[in-house]
């Protein structure tokens, strides 16, 4: 900064204007990604300060640039993120190797990036030797090592992490596929940190690991505010409990004994934010004391029933982000709009298919969704599985929702008749009503949303960045309507599609901010070609073809996935077989 | 479909392999598949049955071979929780086994896609050609057929079909965390209950 400052001083008196200086000192305080990708557009000096001074990168996709082109324009990244496979993996729909490996990354953070302090790695390979090499490069100085649903590495890759990253606050694990050899790691971790402040191996199965190890962390590290962790009996925590007073955060654990001896567990006292695995009706009672502080309740994984989640909301009045299943129905969802009038984010994730694993009335429909609208007006997320739905429903969350950023509806497939269909004019109204929606997914049926309504998700969606349809439109009609819409439009994923490979690929040219598609289960043409027909530089276009998985107890039909991206860096160079690159030079077609 | 893209090089035996790019074989496959979904979609699906399993009688190469019941009758999927896979007895075919047998002299992949529903077999040649005459045959002798027109990708009705099939094949996927969770709850209802 000294050496600009420097040589501006010459150029000051010749050029009017903000003085790079007077720049040097603001732009640190733009953190907001879209602003500094405008900054940084506006000349080169203005580029190479933003790239000075950036501290925070998010790659959407880890095939769109490379290391190498990462370390040439922002040397300094104090903080890295990077997503690996496609969303779709979340629902087992992404073959296990795909890709997104983060070696090359790795070894370009270990040679260069020496202001690196953290790491986020989401639906990506990782390696145990790559662990060894990100903990002996950087271990003195990363702060955040976040390995998010990444499989490939096992616990001998976490203990290079406890040994030798010894400065780690966060420690993320979360939903990641790890091969376990022993409980050895947790205890490297306990003996050498003493500024851990969050540990997450949440839905791990790590099994392995041990409560004295847990509680020899809370003592040796004071600031210890957030905890989750895998299946481990909740008696067995209560030295825990005792050993984190300031810990504000716990999910976890499990309830294996009589119900009347978890009456003498007593919780750390700032603890707001909670998600006990497999609570049932009579382990709740041990809740109620604090129940009143709690601000996050997580009952994705809880044993309660539509009459049980009533007793427990009611006496959540602060309560501002709930997730739990369908179970909740309806009545659950009229308790929550009369109880938590703070609630933010609600997410309603699709229970059990079988009857007699779910409560009868466990199901969300347009009567629950209506009194949530009107209930709780200061949402910004919502995502539900839905049983049935009504146009008013969805006209309602127009009305009322209006802070809405994120809305997520599927409608479940098990009732045959749904009361109102098509869905165009309450998704219109929904849409003209949330007018900061950025985020939006509507997952439906054949007859669900009609081209006419697809037409009207382009038109009133000017913010949207991201969206997933399922099921939706009837003909290529509506899919060339919708994309003459959708200004904002990022990131597009499509399943269950009536579209043929010509409508996809023209509507493709059609949205102007599209980066990144994805497309399962849609009408290929005859030659395949009408594909080739997005070809254009840059444009990198892959293929999963049809393939067939043979489970335990049933043979999985996977249809061909298509995934079209941006990427700086050509196509890749590590397929695996079931991913076939859709290259138009060698087809003979001139891009 | 015209009689000449039925009888391309399938396997593309006469021209030189390694010589084309690893797209090239792909599109040729696929372009050969295109043209065979076009021949089958008229035949009679317990013909296509039985030249199948009379192909896999003799194996090259083939540990687990399962005789199909020619005599399980088939039925048009009309709704999700109807669906039934043509060929549900037979070898499926992984990627990594995919790739094995393309290298060996003996099987080589044959994927036919039929009524929205989409499998893969290992099929020597000789039987591999013999099908596709087969199928070359049926058509040109049904008297229900309809000249189809190379142009179109297949006639209305077939697509209708096709596309209601295959809308109706894509079950709602369930997320990885909460799937683990209803298995493992299955698990504790049954443990505790015995």
């Amino acid at each position: 900064m000294e050496e600009n400052g420097n040589k501006l001083h010459k150029t000051m008196t010749s050029q009017p204007g903000m003085s790079d200086v007077v720049l040097g000192c603001v732009m640190p305080y733009i953190d907001d990604p879209k602003d500094r990708d405008a900054v940084s557009l506006v000349c080169r000096r203005w580029y190479e300060l933003d790239a000075l001074t950036r501290k925070h990168i998010t790659i959407a996709l880890c095939y769109t640039t490379s290391p190498d082109r990462l370390r040439r324009r922002f040397r300094h990244l104090e903080s890295l993120k990077l997503k690996g496979k496609p969303r779709a993996a979340m629902f087992n729909l992404i073959p296990e190797d795909w890709g997104g490996y983060v070696t090359p990354w790795v070894n370009e953070i270990a040679e260069n990036f020496n202001c690196l302090k953290a790491v986020h790695f989401r639906r990506m390979i990782v390696k145990d030797s790559d662990l060894e090499v990100l903990a002996r490069s950087r271990g003195k100085v990363l702060q955040v090592l976040k390995l998010d649903k990444c499989s490939g590495f096992s616990t001998d890759g976490l203990l290079h992490v406890g040994r030798l990253c010894r400065q780690l606050r966060t420690l993320f694990l979360e939903e990641s596929a790890i091969i376990e050899k022993d409980g050895q790691w947790l205890h490297e971790l306990a003996v050498n940190n003493s500024v851990l402040m969050n540990l997450n191996f949440y839905m791990t199965d790590l099994m392995k690991v041990s409560c004295e190890d847990l509680e020899f962390i809370a003592q040796n590290c004071r600031n210890l505010a957030s905890v989750k962790i895998s299946d481990c009996e909740i008696l067995d925590l209560v030295g825990f409990f005792h050993a984190a007073p300031v810990l504000e955060e716990f999910c976890g654990g499990l309830f294996n004994e009589q119900p009347e001896r978890y009456a003498a567990v007593s919780f750390p006292p700032r603890l707001c934010r909670l998600g006990l695995t497999y609570m049932g009706k009579n382990e709740m009672p041990i809740v109620f004391p604090f129940a009143s502080l709690l601000k996050k309740l997580d009952l994705l994984y809880a044993f309660l029933d539509t009459e049980d989640h009533c007793l427990l909301i009611q006496r959540c009045p602060n309560l501002e982000v709930l997730e739990t299943r369908n179970v909740i129905g309806d009545r659950g969802l009229e308790v929550l709009a009369r109880s938590c009038k703070r609630l933010k984010r609600l997410r309603i994730e699709r229970g059990a298919d079988e009857q007699e694993m779910e409560d009868e009335e466990g199901v969300v429909s347009q009567r629950g969704l209506m009194a949530l609208a009107q209930g709780c007006l200061e949402l910004e997320y919502l995502a539900v599985y839905v049983s049935d739905i009504t146009n008013a429903s969805l006209q309602y969350i127009g009305t009322y929702l209006k802070n809405l950023c994120d809305f997520r509806l599927v409608l479940l497939d098990r009732e045959e008749r749904i009361t109102d269909l098509p869905l165009d004019d309450g998704v219109r109204d929904l849409l003209r009503g949330c007018e900061k929606l950025r985020r939006f997914a509507l997952y439906l049926r054949p007859g669900g949303l009609t081209d006419v309504g697809l037409g009207y998700i382009g038109q009133y969606s000017p913010k949207v960045r991201w969206m997933l349809l399922g099921y939706v439109g009837g003909s290529d009609v509506g899919l060339l309507e919708f994309s003459k819409g959708c200004p904002s439009l990022q990131k597009l994923e499509m399943r269950g599609c009536c579209f043929s490979e010509h409508a996809l690929a023209a509507s493709v040219m059609q949205l102007t901010s599209l980066r990144y598609l994805w497309v399962q289960g849609y009408r290929a043409s005859e030659s395949g070609r009408d594909l080739l027909a997005m070809a254009r530089p840059f444009w990198n276009i892959e293929l999963i073809p049809a393939r067939r998985i043979v489970g335990e107890d049933a043979v999985i039909e996977h249809p061909a996935h298509i995934l079209a991206y941006y990427s700086l860096a050509g196509p890749r160079t590590d397929f695996p077989e079931s991913v076939i690159p859709l290259d138009p030079s060698a087809a003979g077609i001139s891009s | 479909m015209s009689r000449a893209s039925v009888e391309l090089d399938f396997f593309g035996m006469e021209k030189q392999n390694c010589c084309k790019s690893r797209f090239q074989k792909s599109l040729d496959r696929r372009l050969s598949f295109r043209g065979l979904q076009g021949a089958l979609s008229k035949v009679n699906p317990e013909l296509i049955k039985s030249v199948i399993a009379s192909g896999l009688k003799n194996p090259q190469g083939q540990d687990n071979v399962y005789q199909m019941d020619s005599n399980k009758s088939f039925s048009v999927p009309s709704s999700p929780k109807e669906t039934q896979s043509l060929f549900p007895a037979l070898p499926l075919l992984t990627p990594a086994a995919r790739a094995t047998s393309e290298n060996g002299p003996e099987t080589a992949p044959l994927t036919i896609f039929y009524n929205g529903t989409v499998s893969v077999f290992n099929v020597p040649r000789d039987k591999a050609e013999s099908i596709l005459k087969l199928a070359v045959e049926v058509e040109g002798n049904s008297k229900n057929v309809e000249p189809i027109d190379s142009k179109v990708a297949s006639p209305p009705s077939d697509r209708q079909q096709l596309l209601e099939t295959l809308n109706g094949d894509l079950p709602i996927a369930r997320r990885k965390s909460l799937q683990r969770f209803l298995e493992k709850r299955k698990e504790r209802y049954f443990l505790f209950c015995f």
